[in-house]
């Protein structure tokens, strides 16, 4: 059947499937539209667009140092958005930079994710003195000042794109657990949990084939606004030199090399600091759509 | 509940229409006011090793000896003058018209205590090892001592000039000094005393009245404030809105953008500092890296295409280097092997050597980040893949002396201290008392720390010459470039830049 | 109720030690206490002296007890960078720190909850889009950043603010936004789905229909039980911002315990370092209490 006829058709919500009526949200969802959109705009400058432009990010002419962008007076249409203090072009730069953000954004929030859920499936499904060591965990992880413990680990383990993706998901993991605890604990107490177990399914078994995929919807949505937060943290930390290390084209790292130059050359600030922003901005909507799409409580009008 | 919120918000909103009132020091209270980046967490200069710290200790303190800046040459400053009667026995009379801040007149007793009390505290003391050459200090008079050395030592003026001279008795007595005496509230015997000190945040300064003037003259303007901020964009932000009226340490792009306002005066000149990239060719960090075979290194000073770096990216008048000391120091010897920028030796050095398709290298740096990208970008393209670690100087620090360092970018700013010594006694020291020297050639030590034991100048000019020939021949170092020294001020004042790049703030006059 | 309060502060003091812990054998194995008091130009042997003096050749864990029974009695330490008591550092950074805390939650205050209520009195209309437009954005804005563009408007371009230092309240401004800003999305929402539960609530519905409306209704009925739950939110906020201010600090030039921290971190400074995980740790863990025994306080299911 096809699929759009399908969607066009005017259903009555009552008569649809789950996974129809979400498709269907989506489609109404504004918010969720704009995020996606821009999220695929700017996957494709950061993914795409590079294969076509000849340019390195690393290709470096010193005498062409810190031109301003091309509409500026002094600027060149060679490099449309000028170029940075080691005369590389800033364009190819900051498209590269995306591809950086959104690689340790998606991995740092695959590490939280990986031990938030796992925590928290842990504790909510044999609850007792387990729910309150991880309990114990979390307090602390949450007490714990997150950027000096980055900044200590960095300085032990010594920067790297994988050490920042490990450091920062091991810092955001704490709403994966609180919602999975929740989620799994009102799922055990469920009947067909009960009868799974009665006929002899073991704990692994249904912790993977029962509870986990229940979590799904709720999950999708954490892991969602952590990407946002984890390319935020990124930034944080490449900003204060503990980061991505140059010449990788980190936002964060290139805000930082910019903010000598703050009062004569502030696009340099400005413009990372913009793509960073409708990056996050993009995820985070994506974010809040999601969670309105797959909330069967909610209606959008 | 909501009482107390409307309460405080009310209060919060009273409190910030009433502030708006911030001062700014200027001319009409004689108040000039500097930025350092680095904060100063000690008033007691014979306890940082810092440049901030030597600028402070030139403000507040006095030594029998001082770097005259047009001739670099060392001159009285508390000494009035001096004999040296043979290798190892120097006599200094001293001024007589000289008081400390609290007022007390310095005699040969406060010189004397102070020499013995940075003997005997030698391990506190950071900078200077004055126990290394010193035997003993005698008072010959109530305005004369007598130095006796261990041994002949070269350098001897540049300590007598480091070391800061304290009231007798202030540091506690033999046996039971306190390094920390000086540390928060200073009595020197400088230009300007402290008036106040708030760790790392600001010093408060105000003119010696009873100053003697001296080698470094008496100062124009009654008080200064040096304020830490860490950060440069926040210390331009304060000089263009008046908050500050000097700043150092400026490169060229901004200095030029920022003195296109007419209220700022942008200056750069030469300074002492120079770059450099040791590298491991003995082998510390592990046996049989390329970098250990003589064309490696030869091919990486080859690669680097130091003028076009140095013209472009360090500016003013920053020039290569090819000897590790700054070409104007004493003892900087320049007939050594220089190697051209050219990418294809260095290709079929490299070739030659074994690898024709380049290798590894963890490039490590602390400083100059755009510099550091430019040589990894520059050593990429002979085929050296340079992973670049710029971090923290602790970093630094701990890797290499765990020897895990291959190569670094480092530079050395011999501040207010224009002798090969000061760089080569840091630089080449023997490994057992030192990680900085990855030479592995003792040749080097020797050469190079021997001179320093010796007072005969020529001869101390061909013990350079020919370990600086050495290093230039085994390619030891890659010695990249001079570092220029740039000062932004307000144009409500006058700062004249010495040729060694070194502030000497206590010049500075109001137009 | 006390013994709830006393298993939490039993909480609160373990998991402040157990991230001492943490903290002291992460910075003794990442930095080298004897390198970082002999500072930068020192050799081998200087080195090796500092260490044995200290006693640093001792195992970490005879280091740690020693700390920590010296915590016991009072003794904070003493900072290798600054060469003064840690406790004394401390004392001389709070009040800047408080200051920016406090002022930022007013910040925060007066934007989200007029707002809030804004947004609840009219779901689903161009108020309430702006208002929820206005937590997604500053959600998605970096902080550093945020605080550059700040200075390079309001102080530079238009020199109402001063660009950095922390002399007059004045100087707290501009930080304030900053900090302030981050919080704004969470109590935002919070004031606005909780005014919109109240609202929807049954007495609020019996005041309607003896014809209160509109503000009136807001601030006699509805305001006073939506804001309780946000104020214990207020409480965690301002842990985090006592912690959190690290770069806003930086940034700012504030000498507060967020600055102090950095300089710590990057002076190798280990005692300090050591005192301020603790102190934050702490301090976030306190009002977390706070804002519990707050909850518990008002709902009375939870009392029991």
């Amino acid at each position: 059947m096809n699929i759009i006829n399908k969607l066009t058709a005017k259903k009555d919500l009552r008569d649809m499937t789950p996974s129809e009526v979400m498709l269907r949200k989506a489609r109404t969802h504004k918010g969720f539209k704009f995020g996606l959109g821009l999220l695929l705009v700017i996957a494709f400058l950061g993914f795409i667009a590079p294969l076509f432009i000849s340019v390195s990010p690393f290709e470096q002419d010193l005498s062409m140092r810190l031109l301003p962008p091309a509409w500026v007076d002094g600027g060149t249409w060679q490099h449309w958005l000028g170029t940075d203090g080691n005369g590389r072009d800033y364009l190819i730069r900051i498209l590269y930079g995306a591809r950086i953000s959104m690689t340790i954004g998606l991995g740092a929030a695959c590490v939280g994710m990986l031990i938030g859920v796992t925590l928290g499936i842990i504790a909510g499904f044999f609850g007792g003195w387990v729910d309150q060591v991880v309990n114990y965990i979390l307090t602390c992880q949450l007490a714990l000042p997150g950027l000096l413990l980055a900044m200590t680990i960095v300085f032990l383990v010594g920067p790297s794109i994988l050490v920042v993706i490990v450091v920062i998901g091991a810092l955001h993991w704490t709403l994966f657990l609180v919602v999975a605890r929740a989620a799994t604990k009102r799922i055990r107490s469920l009947d067909y949990v009960t009868a799974a177990q009665a006929i002899g399914a073991s704990k692994f078994q249904i912790m993977t084939r029962d509870v986990l995929p229940n979590l799904k919807n709720q999950i999708i949505v954490i892991f969602t606004l952590e990407v946002g937060v984890a390319i935020l943290s990124e930034a944080s930390l490449s900003f204060l030199g503990v980061g991505i290390q140059p010449p990788t084209p980190s936002w964060g790292l290139l805000i930082a090399e910019g903010k000598d130059a703050l009062f004569y050359q502030p696009w340099l600030i400005i413009l990372p600091g913009i793509a960073l922003f409708l990056l996050v901005l993009s995820i985070n909507m994506m974010g809040d759509g999601i969670r309105d799409i797959t909330d069967p409580e909610s209606n959008i009008e | 509940m909501l009482k107390w919120l409307k309460y405080t918000s009310g209060i919060v909103l009273a409190a910030l229409t009433i502030l708006p009132n911030i001062a700014f020091a200027d001319k009409s209270d004689d108040t000039i006011v500097v930025a350092f980046s680095r904060e100063l967490t000690n008033l007691d200069y014979n306890f940082g090793t810092k440049t901030e710290y030597i600028i402070l200790g030139d403000l507040v303190d006095d030594s029998l000896f001082y770097v005259e800046p047009k001739t670099l040459a060392y001159v009285p400053s508390l000494a009035s003058d001096f004999k040296i009667v043979n290798d190892t026995t120097v006599e200094v009379n001293l001024r007589k018209d000289v008081t400390f801040h609290s007022g007390e007149k310095m005699t040969a007793d406060d010189i004397v205590y102070t020499y013995n009390f940075i003997m005997q505290d030698d391990q506190n003391s950071r900078h200077a090892k004055i126990s290394d050459w010193l035997k003993s200090i005698e008072k010959t008079g109530q305005f004369s001592v007598r130095f006796n050395l261990k041994e002949p030592y070269a350098n001897l003026f540049n300590d007598l000039y480091r070391v800061r001279i304290r009231q007798n008795g202030i540091m506690g007595v033999e046996g039971n000094y306190d390094s920390n005496a000086q540390a928060t509230s200073l009595n020197g015997l400088g230009p300007y005393k402290v008036v106040s000190f708030d760790p790392g945040v600001e010093v408060v300064l105000e003119r010696h009245e009873d100053y003697f003037g001296g080698a470094k003259g008496f100062p124009a303007i009654k008080n200064m404030v040096i304020r830490s901020i860490p950060d440069i964009g926040t210390q331009q932000a304060e000089l263009m809105s008046g908050g500050i009226h000097w700043m150092y340490s400026v490169k060229q792009d901004l200095g030029t953008a920022m003195a296109r306002s007419s209220r700022i005066n942008y200056q750069i000149g030469q300074s002492l500092r120079i770059g450099f990239l040791v590298l491991d060719a003995g082998g510390y960090s592990g046996k049989g890296h390329p970098i250990t075979d003589v064309r490696v290194r030869r091919a990486m000073n080859h690669a680097i295409n130091r003028g076009s770096i140095a013209k472009h990216l360090i500016g003013g008048p920053a020039k290569a280097v090819h000897t590790a000391c700054n070409p104007v120091v004493f003892g900087c010897y320049q007939d050594v092997a220089q190697y051209e920028y050219s990418p294809e030796k260095a290709k079929n050095l490299l070739a030659e050597a074994g690898f024709p398709h380049g290798f590894d290298l963890d490039l490590w740096s602390y400083r100059d980040k755009e510099a550091a990208q430019a040589l990894a970008s520059d050593l990429g393209k002979v085929g050296i893949r340079v992973n670049l670690k710029h971090g923290k100087l602790a970093g630094l620090n701990k890797a290499r002396k765990a020897r895990e360092i291959r190569a670094y970018f480092g530079t050395w700013g011999s501040t207010a201290s224009p002798d090969t010594a000061t760089i080569s006694n840091i630089h080449w020291r023997a490994p057992e008392s030192g990680d900085r020297n990855l030479s592995g050639d003792p040749k080097v030590n020797e050469l190079m720390l021997s001179a320093e034991r010796t007072l005969d100048l020529k001869e101390r000019k061909r013990l350079y010459a020919e370990g600086l020939t050495l290093i230039a021949d085994q390619a030891y170092w890659v010695p990249l470039w001079t570092y220029p020294e740039g000062v932004l001020s307000s144009s409500d004042i006058i700062f004249n830049q010495d040729p060694d790049g070194y502030p000497r703030l206590w010049n500075i006059t109001w137009k | 109720m006390l013994r709830f309060i006393m298993n939490r502060l039993l909480v609160v003091i373990a998991v402040a030690l157990t991230l001492s812990v943490v903290a002291f054998f992460l910075l003794n194995i990442a930095i080298d206490p004897a390198q970082a008091i002999a500072g930068e130009e020192a050799n081998f042997l200087e080195i090796e002296q500092v260490r044995e003096r200290y006693g640093f050749d001792r195992p970490i864990a005879v280091r740690y007890l020693e700390w920590f029974s010296g915590l016991l009695q009072g003794d904070f330490g003493t900072s290798y960078y600054w060469n003064k008591p840690v406790y004394q550092l401390i004392l001389e950074r709070i009040p800047e720190t408080l200051t920016l805390a406090l002022m930022s939650l007013s910040v925060t205050v007066l934007v989200a909850i007029p707002l809030g209520c804004a947004a609840a009195l009219k779901p689903n209309t161009m108020i309430d889009r702006f208002a929820l437009g206005i937590a997604v954005s500053a959600q998605a804005i970096p902080n550093f950043w945020l605080g550059l563009m700040l200075i390079i408007l309001l102080a530079v371009i238009y020199p109402i603010f001063p660009v950095s230092g922390d002399k007059t309240l004045y100087h707290f401004i501009l930080p304030s936004l900053v900090l302030g800003t981050s919080s704004v999305p969470p109590v935002m929402r919070l004031m606005r789905t909780g005014l919109l539960e109240v609202m929807n609530a049954d007495y609020i519905r019996t005041a309607r229909s003896k014809g209160y409306f509109g503000w009136k209704l807001l601030i006699r009925h509805s305001l006073r039980n939506a804001l309780l739950p946000v104020v214990s939110v207020l409480a965690v906020q301002l842990g985090h911002k006592f912690g959190g201010s690290v770069i806003t600090e930086s940034v700012f030039a504030i000498n507060g315990l967020g600055r102090l921290a950095l300089e710590s971190i990057l002076g190798a400074d280990i005692p300090t370092v050591q005192i301020l995980v603790f102190i934050f740790a702490f301090t976030f863990l306190a009002l977390n209490l706070f804002a519990d025994i707050l909850n518990v306080y008002l709902d009375p299911r939870l009392r029991k």
